[in-house]
């Protein structure tokens, strides 16, 4: 315990800038209080640099103004990392921002009473600035200035700690404006031949650049298109080539590009209906005409090209179910069994810890042969290995609250599917997702990690590896294996992939080996799907969102339908080292959950926006849903659902011509895309 | 973080099974099932007492608090509160507290995503105040009336035997203000009733850890003996004593905190796992998880008084009301089982009022008293 008396003063750390001098601080107090103390903190307020240290002073008074010995004073910070306090009162500061430091001395401690006063307690602001801007500097300087374009400089700052800043203004000043004169944004305008200085200025750092602006010798502009007619959601390539008085290429020359058009007669109010890239990438949302302009200086090219609608949508027809209508109904797989046959397993939420093993083989004529009941309230997920000999499902909520996964034998499912084992060590938290890849089983942790446990032998699983992310507040939500790569969904941190054996870095299920890792700003990210396009032999990732920003659900029976929100991100990760995203496909008012892609096609489950079929042939660039992409949809309801007409689609896998999905509210289906017999309906594009 | 909308559930009085459900709005009002014995027991409530009481009740397995309150119409849910962001992800709301105004309550999301966060409300209007995220597995949890400040362990439940913690939060803007390594396996913890000291357990390192909670630093730690597993501690009595539970050994150790010595020690029923005390100090009340059961131990005599057989498996939790007459029963059940909250008379060890709840209920919290 800490003492403070009138006479006992600590000595500043470090040397500070006190903006006000030491001044009793007002205190939070109501009246009324049996004895009324005042703490008084000195200094009231301060300012320290990153880095600097100050020892706070406190003195506890009684009503009569007396010090009160011996009283117990608690110091601590709302942003410890930002700001530290000792319980001695020494400030530290670490990260530059407004914080707020409070001394607190406890009530009476012989007050003993169920509602005792507040207690005495005062705030100390803490400011520490942020650090001086130490260096400017130009990034990425185009090989060549012609007189006539318009060239953008870009710089970096960087502050006394090292950090990049983006939060501080940055000026720019040319030395000759009859040469090159330059924007706040930091476009140069390109006027005569000769050499300019361009200075970029944050706070007391500049950085300055020579630029030497020569004669344009662009006579010509030409722009050329991949192909003339198009689809909807149908990548065309625009080729901007600048050339000179002898017709040869020039080399550097800026080019812009933009694009303007008109959407077929039909379409109203189509709003933005293309865009087009820097790197000439075009693609339309809707059909019709569209001119991308060209421009260089004083020269520009046009070129048109026409789009027509994609259509292909298809109608659903539903062929059988398996219904589950007195329980909610997780996620499922579909396998071709040891026998021949085609069967279904199916996992259970929030009830008895059931999962359900059915005969699919006639999709019209559905059969439940086996239940398995295990200790657990929830049975999140099922996977069955590639030889359909073994089925992996996943435990939370076990009365013993031990979790893990149990093993099942699904060789002969109309025989019986006998428990194998079960593995629950160090896995208690409770397993929300596995994964099964070449006898190995790939198992979630309680969010916090995914664990390799071998099932070689099926009857004795043991753990042989684990991968667990190293950033702050990481969580880990699915994983899925292809090829010999983990790919790991981790919300925030987005998805991870991982060499466990077919990455080409070393890596196995005993030692997995990082390959990469790619996180976007929404933070949703909550199941992946790894897929090369058959049609381009490009490598993309699918990956999921969940998310629920609208609320008001009940999840019990008869409860409410619940909305989500969210979206599938595609990625192009054709090299680890340079993912990035090139496509959405996302539904209004609805949110994704889980994915299969096969064939081109994309199958995704969209919660109460149902089953979604997308058509993800070709490159891939921008809004699919909004190109027509969407084959089909499907919201199933049943009005004696365990939510009554409450549509909440979980996952869906396509077998042998069917797509099977599983349902929350109602159980396992299976559809089929029904024959073309006309045009299809386009979302936005009238018939 | 964007919460569930409250589900509200309210029982009627009088009105014990038949589950009536009314929409307004997007608010549902109904009357909550009562099992059979709830119903009959509810049927038979006494009426040697005209108070009313109330304590919320955590369903860790659907994600609910209840509010319930035992009076003359015996035990009934008067209102279920959804808690947690996710209705297809399930968010384990594990402890209760309540702040020593009476003004709000306080539950840890023990699951998470893996790290769990202690979410505050408003008594009465149910109304959610804010949260903040702790360490794994956040699970019991108490506020400082001296200091306003709330202590939770994080049990950390996930994985690796692996030193854990305990956060300290100030929870007028709900921020951790420091975050103390206590050992493995923290759990149970309770303050002194002035605030200076907070009492816990770890489960996985068999011993009794008493933190500084003024300064934030483990001040002592007491070996319960070698492979003893603690689940709870008593909040220390008038007389200095606490009262520590070797779960796996069937035994009660009462603690003598002067001389941090274990001073007596109760063979009890399997698994004791809660405790808690009358006001008194003369009567320890214990689950027995392993036992299914619940036990009456008149601490002057170290005797157990009075030992009674739950209504359903997997006793949790035990609150006694400042009164001393009655301690509040959370049960777990298995898999779809509903959880229950039974109430017992403590002088006769008499189940007197039983309610199901939300699946897997667990922490409880006594809120107030009325008439």
């Amino acid at each position: 315990m800490t003492s403070f008396r009138s006479a006992l003063v600590w000595v500043a750390g470090a040397a500070v800038s006190l903006s006000v001098a030491q001044v009793a601080a007002e205190t939070q107090q109501p009246a009324g209080q049996a004895e009324q103390l005042t703490v008084e903190v000195s200094p009231r307020r301060l300012t320290l640099g990153v880095g600097e240290k100050l020892t706070l002073v406190a003195t506890v008074r009684d009503a009569d103004g007396a010090v009160v010995d011996d009283a117990t004073v608690v110091f601590f910070s709302r942003a410890r990392r930002s700001v530290g306090v000792t319980r001695q009162g020494e400030v530290e500061a670490f990260r530059p921002g407004e914080f707020t430091l409070i001394a607190l001395v406890p009530e009476d401690p012989d007050d003993q009473s169920r509602r005792p006063d507040a207690r005495v307690r005062v705030e100390v602001p803490v400011t520490v600035p942020k650090p001086l801007v130490e260096r400017v500097s130009f990034t990425q300087l185009p090989p060549k200035f012609y007189v006539g374009t318009r060239p953008q400089l870009a710089v970096e700052v960087f502050d006394t700690l090292g950090e990049t800043r983006t939060d501080v203004a940055v000026s720019f000043s040319t030395s000759a404006a009859r040469v090159a004169d330059v924007d706040r944004f930091g476009f140069l305008t390109l006027l005569e031949p000769g050499t300019v200085e361009i200075v970029a200025s944050a706070e007391d750092a500049a950085d300055t650049v020579s630029v030497e602006v020569e004669s344009n010798p662009v006579t010509s502009l030409e722009l050329q298109a991949s192909v003339a007619t198009a689809r909807t959601g149908e990548v065309v390539r625009f080729t901007a080539i600048a050339k000179d008085a002898r017709g040869l290429a020039v080399r550097g020359v800026p080019v812009q590009l933009a694009v303007g058009g008109q959407t077929s007669p039909e379409i109203i109010a189509a709003g933005a209906a293309a865009q087009i890239a820097d790197d000439g990438r075009f693609v339309a949302e809707r059909s019709g005409i569209y001119t991308v302009v060209a421009s260089s200086g004083s020269h520009s090219a046009a070129r048109t090209v026409s789009i027509e609608r994609r259509d292909v949508r298809r109608e659903v027809e539903v062929v059988g179910r398996g219904k589950v209508l007195d329980r909610h109904t997780s996620d499922l797989w579909i396998w071709e069994g040891t026998d021949g046959r085609d069967y279904a397993i199916t996992g259970t939420w929030g009830a008895d810890g059931h999962s359900y093993i059915w005969d699919v083989t006639d999709p019209a004529n559905i059969e439940k042969l086996q239940e398995v009941k295990v200790d657990a309230r929830t049975v999140n997920d099922v996977k069955v290995s590639e030889d359909g000999d073994i089925a992996v499902i996943s435990r939370e909520g076990a009365s013993d609250r031990k979790n893990g996964i149990v093993v099942l034998g699904v060789g002969n499912p109309r025989e019986g599917v006998p428990v194998l084992s079960e593995f629950t060590d160090q896995l208690t938290g409770g397993v929300h997702n596995v994964f099964i890849s070449e006898d190995h089983v790939f198992a979630l942790s309680a969010g916090r990690r995914y664990d390799v446990i071998s099932i070689e032998d099926p009857s004795k699983p043991q753990r042989v590896g684990r991968f667990e992310l190293d950033t702050p507040a990481h969580s880990v939500h699915d994983v899925w294996i292809s090829d010999g790569v983990a790919f790991s969904s981790n919300w925030t941190d987005g998805v991870v992939a991982t060499d466990v054996g077919g990455g080409g870095r070393g890596g196995t299920p005993e030692q997995p080996v990082e390959l990469g890792r790619y996180a976007y700003p929404n933070g949703w990210n909550h199941a992946a799907f790894p897929y090369r396009s058959q049609s381009t032999g490009t490598f993309y990732l699918f990956a999921g969102d969940e998310s629920f920003p609208y609320g008001g659900y009940d999840s019990k029976a008869g409860g409410a339908p619940s909305r989500a929100a969210g979206w599938i991100h595609v990625i192009d990760w054709s090299d680890w080292d340079n993912p990035h995203e090139v496509a959405r496909y996302q539904v209004p008012e609805a949110g994704s959950h889980n994915l299969w892609v096969e064939d081109d096609v994309l199958y995704v489950a969209f919660y109460n926006g149902g089953l979604r079929v997308v058509d993800i042939s070709g490159e891939l660039m921008g809004d699919l849903y909004k190109q027509g992409r969407e084959i089909a949809m499907f919201v199933p309801a049943d009005p004696d659902g365990f939510i009554a007409n409450a549509p909440f689609v979980w996952g869906p896998q396509p077998f042998k011509g069917h797509i099977f999905f599983s349902d929350w509210n109602t159980g396992l289906w299976a559809v089929k895309l029904k024959e073309r017999t006309g045009p299809g309906r386009i979302v936005g594009e009238p018939q | 973080m964007v919460l569930k909308e409250s589900g509200v559930r309210r029982q009627e009085a009088g009105e014990a099974g038949g589950l009536r459900r009314l929409l307004l709005g997007r608010t549902i009002v109904a009357a909550v099932a009562v099992g059979a014995l709830g119903a009959a027991l509810t049927a038979a409530a006494p009426d040697r007492h005209s108070r009313c009481y109330y304590v919320y009740v955590a369903a860790e397995s659907d994600d609910e608090v209840s509010l319930v309150r035992y009076g003359r119409n015996g035990a009934e849910v008067i209102k279920t509160i959804s808690v947690g962001s996710f209705p297809a992800e399930v968010e384990g709301p594990h402890g209760l507290a309540i702040g020593p105004d009476g003004g709000y309550w306080y539950v840890s999301i023990a699951h998470g995503f893996p790290y769990g966060s202690v979410h505050k409300y408003e008594t009465g209007t149910d109304t959610w105040v804010g949260d903040v995220t702790l360490g794994l597995f956040p699970a019991t949890l108490d506020v400082a009336s001296s200091t306003g400040l709330l202590y939770a362990v994080n049990f950390n439940l996930h994985g690796p035997l692996e030193p854990s913690s305990i956060s300290v939060v100030e929870v007028e803007t709900m921020t951790e203000v420091a975050r103390v390594e206590a050992g493995i396996r923290p759990h149970g913890g309770r303050l002194s009733p002035d605030g200076s000291f907070f009492y816990s357990v770890n489960m996985m390192d068999f011993e009794l850890v008493e933190l500084d909670a003024l300064g934030f630093e483990v001040r002592r730690r007491l070996s319960l003996g070698d492979g003893v597993r603690p689940t709870w501690v008593s909040q220390p009595t008038a007389d200095g004593k606490v009262y520590v539970t070797g779960n796996n050994v069937a035994k009660i150790f009462e603690v003598d905190l002067e001389s941090w010595q274990v001073e007596r020690t109760f063979e009890t029923g399997p698994g004791p796992y809660n405790l808690d005390l009358t006001t008194d100090g003369s009567t320890l009340v214990a689950t027995y998880k392993g036992g299914d059961s619940v036990g009456f131990w008149d601490l002057e005599s170290g005797r157990e008084r009075g030992r009674t057989d739950t209504s359903r498996t997997i006793p949790h939790g035990v609150v006694v009301t400042p009164d001393g007459e009655y301690a509040f029963v959370t049960l777990e059940g298995v898999g779809a089982e509903p959880g229950t909250v039974e109430v017992y008379h403590v002088p006769t060890g008499e189940r007197v009022g039983a309610v199901d709840v939300g699946k897997q209920a667990g922490g409880i919290a006594f809120w107030k008293m009325e008439g």
